[in-house]
């Protein structure tokens, strides 16, 4: 039973930290453009997909870099072409659009690449690593430990770039930032090149650990419930909020669907949205909403 | 009919009821079209009323619409007369609406849309365990005794009658005391509430007729299909049906017809023109489910950017030019 928990709790981490690379996405955007990305689910399944195409003809390095690339420019792209004329529009619109954009990317890729789970070629070692005699794949340990580097990085960028320090400005108080200079456009366009490319890494790191087939969009509604719970606005809420629906998902749902139902683990993240929903709407560390008339 | 304010609208409403009562003598083996049309407009008026009207974004449309249809297949596997048991299940649906709409008090907007969302993912799940891991059920046909409905044409009479109830109890609705304050509950809800309005009845009220025109479709669905499964009630399914008032027109009580009708139109479109485009392009059979996303995605899109007021504006602008003529003002 110990055993159980603790190796739970260990590859719960070790996959709530891609979680949370993904919800940095969604809740980096979130934040700098209060649009929340329903498609950040197709933008790992991009990220996947394009990889694993990529990595059949190219040496893998080069694959990552120029699959990092095309997600930023697919964000740019998106901003530009439909985020931008939608601005000020009706929240439904919004939500709406992101679901458009979600079939187009779903299609697109299920279109070219067919249904079927793919495999990358063998980069990382594969095996069991033991850690504290609890035993663990090694390619999860990887992945985590890649998402650990860079989530690192990204907390680095937002520290000392001048475009990672405009952003923060701009997710705290847009019309003050845009006086002092702060062009929101930019920052918004952005936003969205960050979101896809942090999700993009997110489908290379599953992809690795998993392969890749279309039901790693579903991946997106997991970064969701992490974002639900740590606050759709905080950054470190996705952080934590990652890790815990990771440990949360592995632990509770995998005893549920060993010992009472079978299934329950897919359903995990949806039963943590209700209930923080009900309970705590605004998460654990989001700001919370006062309405006025 | 005063919504039919001119006597070419009446005449047109006339000829549009015409078109549709003789609609198997032009439709011929194609009236299944109308039928599928039919029942997904009804659900779909559901959804105009609830996002439309009164402005709460649901994407768990499907999951009311699958209520309404193992509900009515349950009761009558259990030995209810099949209409009593489309109107059993369109009322457990309703109230099962009621219930899912409670929440909207305290979480609205964006938070709502997610918690419908995962309503709808366990609702899915549930089912499924429900049936013992399969979701497939064999429902009884829609009959009353010995007289059964056979035909697609017997079928399509039926529905429309149905159909036709429903729409004109929606655009009765949307003009009553009801529907104005449904309009106002979704320009500002507190406003609202500061008029006098109570929220809790009107909120829960709105959730429980929308899930009761989906439950209805469900129940439609369920005895013309004669066999349910968890598939056609998935999150794709809610997102068609969000699709179908967005392109028809959210504020329109045209809007879920139009919709409807766009949505499978397209869809039935793309898998009739199969198997005539394969045999020029045989890769097509591959790529036909995709592409309906594909399109999809993109038609929603460009209606939003272009037209937000949907079909229903298109018409609407179609009849101003109409109306003006010869002259542009």
């Amino acid at each position: 039973m110990i055993e159980f928990a603790a190796s739970g709790l260990l590859n719960g981490v070790a996959v709530g930290s891609i979680y949370a690379l993904i919800a940095l996405g969604f809740a980096l955007l979130y934040k700098s453009t209060r649009i929340l990305n329903l498609a950040h689910g197709e933008l790992v399944l991009f990220g996947g997909y394009l990889a694993i195409a990529l990595a059949q003809v190219l040496p893998f390095p080069l694959a990552v870099t120029v699959t990092l690339l095309a997600a930023a420019a697919l964000g740019f792209a998106v901003e530009r072409a439909i985020m931008r004329p939608l601005f000020g529009q009706p929240l439904l619109s919004v939500v709406i659009v992101t679901l458009a954009l979600g079939y187009i990317v779903r299609g697109a890729m299920v279109g070219i690449w067919g249904g079927s789970t793919r495999n990358f070629p063998p980069v990382l070692p594969a095996g069991v690593v033991r850690v504290a005699g609890i035993p663990l794949q090694a390619v999860g340990v990887y992945s985590a430990a890649t998402a650990a580097v860079l989530l690192g990085a990204f907390w680095l960028f937002f520290r000392y770039t001048l475009v990672g320090i405009s952003m923060r400005a701009a997710a705290n108080e847009q019309l003050t930032a845009s006086t002092l200079g702060v062009s929101l456009r930019r920052v918004f366009a952005y936003a969205w090149a960050f979101a896809a490319t942090a999700g993009a890494v997110g489908g290379i790191l599953l992809g690795l650990w998993l392969g890749v087939n279309f039901a790693l969009a579903h991946v997106g509604l997991k970064a969701l419930a992490a974002v639900i719970l740590g606050g759709l606005d905080s950054i470190p809420g996705a952080i934590v909020g990652g890790l815990a629906i990771g440990v949360v998902e592995t632990v509770v749902g995998g005893y549920i669907d060993a010992h009472v139902i079978y299934g329950f683990k897919d359903i995990t993240p949806f039963v943590v949205i209700l209930l923080v929903l009900l309970v705590r709407p605004y998460g654990l560390f989001g700001t919370e909403h006062i309405e006025r008339l | 009919m005063a919504i039919l304010d001119r006597p070419g609208y009446r005449a047109g409403m006339v000829l549009l009821v015409a078109a549709l009562v003789l609609a198997p003598v032009w439709l011929g083996r194609f009236i299944f079209l109308l039928n599928t049309i039919g029942i997904f407009a009804i659900g779909a008026c559901g959804l105009t009323l609830l996002t439309g009207l009164t402005g709460q974004i649901s994407l768990g449309h499907a999951a009311f619409m699958a209520l309404g249809a193992y509900g009515s297949a349950a009761l009558a596997r259990a030995g209810l007369p099949v209409p009593l048991a489309m109107v059993g299940a369109t009322a457990l649906t309703c109230a099962g609406g009621m219930v899912v709409g409670l929440p909207s008090l305290r979480i609205k907007g964006l938070y709502l849309a997610i918690a419908t969302l995962a309503f709808q993912f366990l609702t899915e799940y549930a089912l499924i365990h429900a049936t013992g891991g399969v979701g497939a059920l064999s429902v009884p046909p829609l009959g009353v005794g010995r007289w059964v409905v056979r035909t697609e044409v017997q079928f399509y009479y039926l529905l429309l009658c149905v159909w036709l109830l429903a729409g004109a109890a929606l655009a009765n609705l949307a003009r009553s005391r009801v529907g104005l304050v449904w309009m106002a509950i979704r320009d500002r809800d507190y406003a609202a509430q500061v008029l006098g309005i109570p929220l809790l009845h009107y909120k829960a009220l709105a959730f429980g007729l929308a899930a009761a025109y989906a439950g209805l479709a469900g129940s439609l669905w369920a005895h013309y299909q004669r066999l349910i499964t968890t598939e056609q009630f998935t999150v794709g399914a809610s997102i068609d049906y969000v699709a179908m008032v967005v392109i028809g027109g959210l504020t329109s009580i045209w809007g879920a017809h139009l919709g409807a009708a766009f949505v499978v139109a397209l869809s039935q479109g793309l898998k009739i023109a199969t198997p005539a485009l394969t045999a020029v392009v045989p890769a097509f059979a591959k790529v036909v489910i995709p592409l309906r996303e594909v399109l999809f995605g993109t038609v929603l899109i460009a209606l939003l950017i272009w037209e937000p007021g949907g079909l229903a504006m298109l018409l609407r602008k179609l009849k101003r030019k109409v109306d003006l003529w010869p002259f542009a003002y």
